[in-house]
């Protein structure tokens, strides 16, 4: 400590290990917390066609499309070690093939500042509601959920799903017109 | 130019290095107490980190140039014999003194 670079490194280092100690502070106070909240979901259309699917091994899949509206108050779940949220909305639906299917149709990301009252009407979904073969035609159970992952300044990063769920059920018939 | 700064003095006595150090890291804890009560009670983890640099800065302030006070306790010398005879028989006595400081 007798010069000065020897007593910047000292006090340096003493600065930089209070700074790991009052990160580790801030992920303690908030680690446990339930970020959880409630979503409201309304579904205003509804529509299926079979279209030829390139990616997936056979001719045709049933596409599904559908505008839906999203309601949810954000502002509990950000706190000081909150960095940002990334929403995303998941169809969920069993069909003859698959026991479990899951396909995400919309995401978001929310920063921290940003406007946290989500009121979003008539959204059409942002990828394609493709199935793994025909199952959606006739299909009268899914379920639609939204999840977030919340990304923290210090911590693990959770998986929440909303609480609030929206069913709908797939018409019989394949929609032929080529409008959306 | 260089050359001016290495010739500035910037030694301090053992007795005031460590009165540094108690300063700095007072001072830090204190800030970083401060800075975590405030960023908690406001929700955001930013002002606690500018609390703390603003707790570095001033012990930065205070305790890295030699400032007087760190220099109230100077080591005593022995005072310089001029025969080289003398100077041999005093050099141990010298060692041992400084021994004793630290």
């Amino acid at each position: 400590m007798n010069t000065v670079l020897s007593r910047a490194n000292s006090l340096f280092a003493f600065s930089l290990s209070v700074m790991a100690a009052l990160t580790f502070g801030c992920f303690i106070t908030t680690a446990f917390k339930d970020r959880s909240i409630p979503v409201d979901i309304h579904v205003s259309k509804v529509m299926i066609k079979n279209v030829d699917d390139f990616t997936g091994p056979r001719e045709r899949s049933d596409l599904g499309f559908v505008t839906f509206d999203i309601s949810a108050n954000l502002q509990p779940i950000f706190d000081w070690n909150v960095k940002e949220l990334f929403l995303y909305l998941t169809a969920e639906y069993s069909t003859k093939s698959n026991a479990l299917n899951q396909v995400v149709l919309w995401d978001k990301i929310v920063l921290r500042g940003d406007n946290t009252k989500l009121n979003l009407k008539d959204v059409k979904s942002k990828y394609f509601f493709f199935d793994d073969g025909n199952g959606l035609r006739a299909n009268k159970n899914i379920t639609l959920t939204l999840s977030w992952n919340v990304v923290p300044n210090a911590g693990i990063l959770p998986l929440v799903m909303g609480s609030g769920h929206k069913s709908l059920a797939f018409p019989e018939t394949y929609e032929t017109s080529k409008s959306y | 130019m260089l050359s001016a700064f290495k010739s500035i003095p910037t030694y301090m006595d053992y007795k005031g290095q460590k009165l540094a150090e108690q300063i700095f890291q007072g001072i830090i804890l204190v800030s970083a107490v401060i800075g975590f009560i405030y960023g908690l009670f406001i929700q955001q983890f930013g002002w606690t980190v500018y609390i703390m640099l603003a707790g570095f800065t001033v012990s930065c302030f205070l305790t890295l140039p030699p400032w007087p006070m760190y220099r109230k306790n100077p080591l005593k010398w022995q005072p310089a014999v001029p025969e080289a005879s003398g100077e041999n028989r005093d050099k141990p006595q010298e060692n041992q003194k400084k021994k004793k400081h630290k």
